[in-house]
This record gives structure tokens, sequence and C-alpha cells, in this order.
């Protein structure tokens, strides 16, 4: 019996200054989080979520930065050569807040 | 001497052949009821006595690697310690995986099992049967699983079958030799109730307490009486065998039928954010239903977490490139956060319920994987050493009990085996395993389990 997830995970981010803060995930799947940075549109990192809701990228280069919680979600466990996951993957669990440097 | 029911027998130098004829009328008179009676007149199972009432257990099915999980050696050649870190627990001295983070803050109610061994084969269904009944064994030989013997020895408490396993059967893990989860000689009436379906989904219904299609429950109770009237006939003129099906029958029947097992069942009754907690998914949400279960009356809940090993994502991490393609991205990304997240949640939630310190939640798995890394980046099946743990009711947190070497190869001291940790469940429930034993095959004496309680648990 694979499993299957049904439902949208779903937190709401504040943020204040560079640091953003996630709430509670409703309907978590249960399966890793992590934060999505990009720069300029450009993604440039992501790191896990971990149990702290608070997040801060340490990066201080210039530009328009986003940040954005994700959610690992499970489609089936095919692979690529590496052992990569094709088709499961990070998908949104919160809007992006912004921020400039 | 022993006890079987009342009746005193030696030990060790087999069974007097009084004691034994004594004993095996005894089991086939009273083959639907329960043994508790017979055995608290004894002085064998006293309930007032028993650490815990309850027994959750978290089946690893597939075996996640003790060098990835709660063995790590950071000191290790990088083709031994694997991909990922350890981190500091609540308890000083104890790490364990970095994907496990709330597990590690409630490190000091857990007592993690580092020397578990067994020498029987590598498949699965040797270590299932192991871990799930004390004994491995072949199909002409069955040993019962431990729900149906605590489900033999004490009987339901409510309307709830004793012995439950969530949320589906074990199938296709390789071999076609038995799991461990059957009553065996325990009989029918002890065979443990499997859900049959998925919690998480919003579609999920008990597929064992649903009517036939087309069966109103108006039918299904008058079914129930004309079954009971045939019975009652049958009852006056056939043997115990057939007292035992009315026992499967009544069961079935009394969940098909009784609004209270029903919304045990009901995941629907629980806030969100509690659900939130558990995890949205099968395992997630069948921890949340065991505790459901144990909470109205159900004293073993088995959570298989997994039925298979085959074309999922599963702790069988061979990394083969084929039907067993687990790799570190399914622990990472997948399997990791669900179990940190529905173990712990289980623990506070039995905790916040008061129900903790009678319910004993047992993570227990077949076998560790290789020390070495094959290959293709996975490891393969490794009966010599691997850890388990146990955590709440009578059990001594924040402790390891056993090692292995530094390559995780072979227990290094206080070499445990399987039957040990059964040994320990059914002490804490209040067995006395020195003196007592079970009917057995067509009603011969046996011992529950051939081994001591792990006397550092508790």
């Amino acid at each position: 019996m694979d499993q299957k997830f049904e439902g949208t995970p779903k937190a709401t981010l504040t943020l204040a200054g560079r640091k953003v803060t996630r709430s509670e995930v409703e309907n978590h799947w249960g399966s890793r989080l992590q934060w999505k940075v990009s720069r300029d549109g450009k993604e440039i990192a992501t790191v896990g979520a971990g149990l702290e809701p608070t997040f801060e990228h340490t990066d201080g280069a210039a530009g328009k930065y986003e940040v954005v919680l994700q959610i690992f979600k499970y489609v089936n466990y095919a692979k690529d050569k590496d052992g990569k996951f094709t088709e499961s993957k990070y998908v949104d669990a919160s809007t992006p807040v912004t921020y400039t440097i | 001497m022993l006890k079987i029911g009342n009746v005193r027998v030696p030990l060790c130098d087999g069974v007097s052949r009084r004691s034994f004829l004594e004993a095996g009328a005894a089991s086939t008179l009273g083959l639907s009821l329960p043994l508790l009676n017979r055995l608290q007149a004894a002085g064998a199972v006293d309930e007032s006595k028993a650490k815990i009432k309850n027994c959750i257990t978290i089946f690893l099915v597939g075996s996640p690697g003790h060098l990835d999980t709660w063995d790590m050696k950071p000191d290790a050649p990088e083709n031994i310690r694997g991909k990922f870190k350890p981190i500091k627990t609540n308890v000083p001295g104890i790490q364990i995986c970095e994907h496990f983070p709330r597990m590690a803050k409630m490190m000091d109610k857990v007592a993690l099992i580092r020397s578990l061994h067994h020498k029987t084969g590598a498949s699965h269904e040797n270590g299932q049967r192991w871990m799930m009944s004390g004994h491995d064994y072949s199909e002409a030989n069955k040993q019962p699983y431990m729900g149906s013997v605590l489900s033999r020895v004490f009987g339901p408490k409510g309307a709830l079958p004793s012995s439950i396993i969530l949320p589906v059967k074990i199938g296709n893990t390789g071999t076609s030799t038995p799991h461990g989860q059957e009553s065996a000689f325990l009989g029918s009436g002890h065979e443990p109730f499997f859900l049959g379906g998925d919690p998480a989904l919003s579609t999920f219904k008990v597929a064992n307490l649903e009517p036939p299609a087309g069966q109103t429950e108006f039918r299904v109770d008058a079914r129930r009486r004309l079954l009971k009237d045939i019975d009652d006939v049958q009852r006056r003129v056939e043997s115990g065998s057939t007292l035992e099906r009315d026992t499967a029958y009544a069961r079935a029947f009394n969940l098909l039928t009784n609004p209270e097992t029903k919304q045990a069942f009901d995941l629907n009754k629980e806030p969100d954010k509690l659900r939130d907690r558990y995890g949205r998914n099968t395992l997630g949400q069948s921890c949340l239903m065991a505790r459901r279960l144990v909470e109205r009356g159900s004293r073993f809940v088995t959570i298989n977490h997994f039925d298979t090993v085959f074309g999922i994502s599963c702790w069988d991490m061979h990394a083969d490139g084929g039907s067993l393609n687990n790799t570190y991205a399914d622990y990472e990304h997948l399997l990791m956060p669900q179990f940190d997240m529905a173990f712990t949640a289980l623990m506070e939630d039995l905790e916040q319920r008061g129900l903790l310190k009678d319910t004993v939640v047992a993570v227990l798995s077949e076998f560790g994987r290789t020390p070495g890394i094959n290959g293709r980046g996975g490891r393969d099946h490794y009966p010599s050493a691997w850890t388990n743990f146990l955590a709440g009711g009578n059990i001594r947190g924040g402790q390891v009990i056993g090692s292995t070497d530094k390559l995780g190869a072979a227990p290094h001291d206080n070499p445990i085996e399987p039957p040990r940790i059964v040994a320990s469940i059914y002490h804490a429930m209040g067995i006395d395993l020195e003196t007592t034993m079970m009917p057995g095959p067509g009603g011969r004496p046996v011992r529950f389990i051939d081994a001591d309680p792990i006397r550092e648990l508790s």
C-alpha cells in the first residue's frame, strides 16, 4: 500500500527585517520542510526548516530576496540513476515573503 | 514448579501425564474464554501487579539501518558511517540521527537497545516472526503473535478487540513464509483484528466494520440472531473448535453493530491540529488511531509501517535501481520526518491523556542493515546487529542497553535476542513467565516464551 497524500499543507509567513517566522503547518503531510531562498528570481539556497519556526538567510549580497516554505510531496518512489526522485519533489507550503538588500 | 492454570507441573523434566491431561482438558473446555480467570486463580497473572496495561508497537517493515538512525558511528570510515550526522539529545552522551530532532528532545523517555541480533536468516520474514512472536518458526510449526497471546490471556476489556493491527496486513516482503502476526494454535478467536484501510485518506472506512453491500444494519442484526439460534443447537453437540468459531463470529457481529467501536475508529472526532501534529500520512494517522484504541480498551495495537518492500518508498534501503530502490533520499525527505513526527506526537498525546504510564510504545524492526554501504549507495539486510527501542509504561528512559563494536557489525556488550523483548512485554503485563504456561497445540502446555525479560528496561 503506497502512501497517498491529500489536501494542501499551508503555513503563514511573517517577515521582520530579514527574519522569517512560520506558523504551524496546517494539513502537515509529515514529510521534510525546507526554506527556499531566491535572489533576483534565481534560487540560491534550500535549507532544512528543522524545528525552529524562524529563519534568517545569511547571504548579505545586494538584491531582491524571496523566501518560501516548502514541503516534500511524495508521488512515488521513482528515481534517476543517482538515486534522486524524479516525480516526488518539494512544493510550496506558503506564500513567499520578499525583502531587498 | 510450573502452573498450567491451577495445575502444578514439574519444571524442565517434562510434564507429568496427569498434569498434561488435566491441562489439555482445561484448555479445550475453556477455549473460547480468556485464560485470565484460571491463571489469576493460580496466582500466575496478577493484573494488580502489572506494570503496564497496554502496548503499542510500531513495526518498521523493511528495517532502517542502525548506522543511519539510532546507533551512529561518526568516527567510522565514510563507507560505513553513511551520509547523516548525529545530533545531541536531551540525555548527555546519547546521540541519534539529525533527522530525528523531535525524538532527540524526548530521549529521557526512551530506552535504546543497541545489541539486538538474531541468527536464523536474513529475510524480512525471519525478523518479522522473531519480533512479533518471539520465535522463528516454519509454516508447520506456527507460533502466536504477541497480541494473540495477550488476547488469550486477558480477553477483551470492552467492545473492541484486544489485539488490533493497523493499517493492513503485511503482504509480500520477499518469501512466502509467515509474518508472525497470526494467532496460530491459539485459534481464530484470537486472531488480531486488521483495520484494512488507510486512515489518512478522506475516503477511509474500516473495511471489516462495513456491512456487505446491500445489507442494512437491521439485516445484519437479524442474521446475528439466526446464527445464535443455530449455534445454540450446535454448541450442545459439538466440540471446542465450534466454540472458538463462535467467539470469532460474535466478535465480528459486535464490531459491525456497536456504535462505540465504530467511533473508536473515527479520526474525524479528533481536532485538526492534533491530526496535523501526528502528520497527515498513513503512519501518523495510524498512531493517532492506536491511541484512540488503547484509550477505549484495546490492549495491544501494532502499526505496520508498510505492508511490502517492493515498489514503494520504505525502510528497505537496497538502492538496487529496480523494485527495491530506496535510498538515503527516501530516508531524509520522507521516512525519517514522518517517523519523527508520528512517534513523538504519540508519546506526547499519551502523556497528556494520562495513558503513557500504562502504555509501552515499542519501536521494532526485522534487522539492521549492513555496516558497509553497497556499490549502489544502499545498505542490505543485516540480522547480526541492530537497534530497537521502548518507551513509556514501566520503561526507564534515557539509557542505552547493549552496544555494538566500532563498525556496528556485531554486539559488543550485552547481546540481546528478540525473545527477550517479547518476554519484557509479557512480564510488564503481569504474566509470571517463570511459573506460567499456556495451552499449546492440541492443548499441550507450552511456555509463553523461552527468554528472560530485559531487567535493565525498568
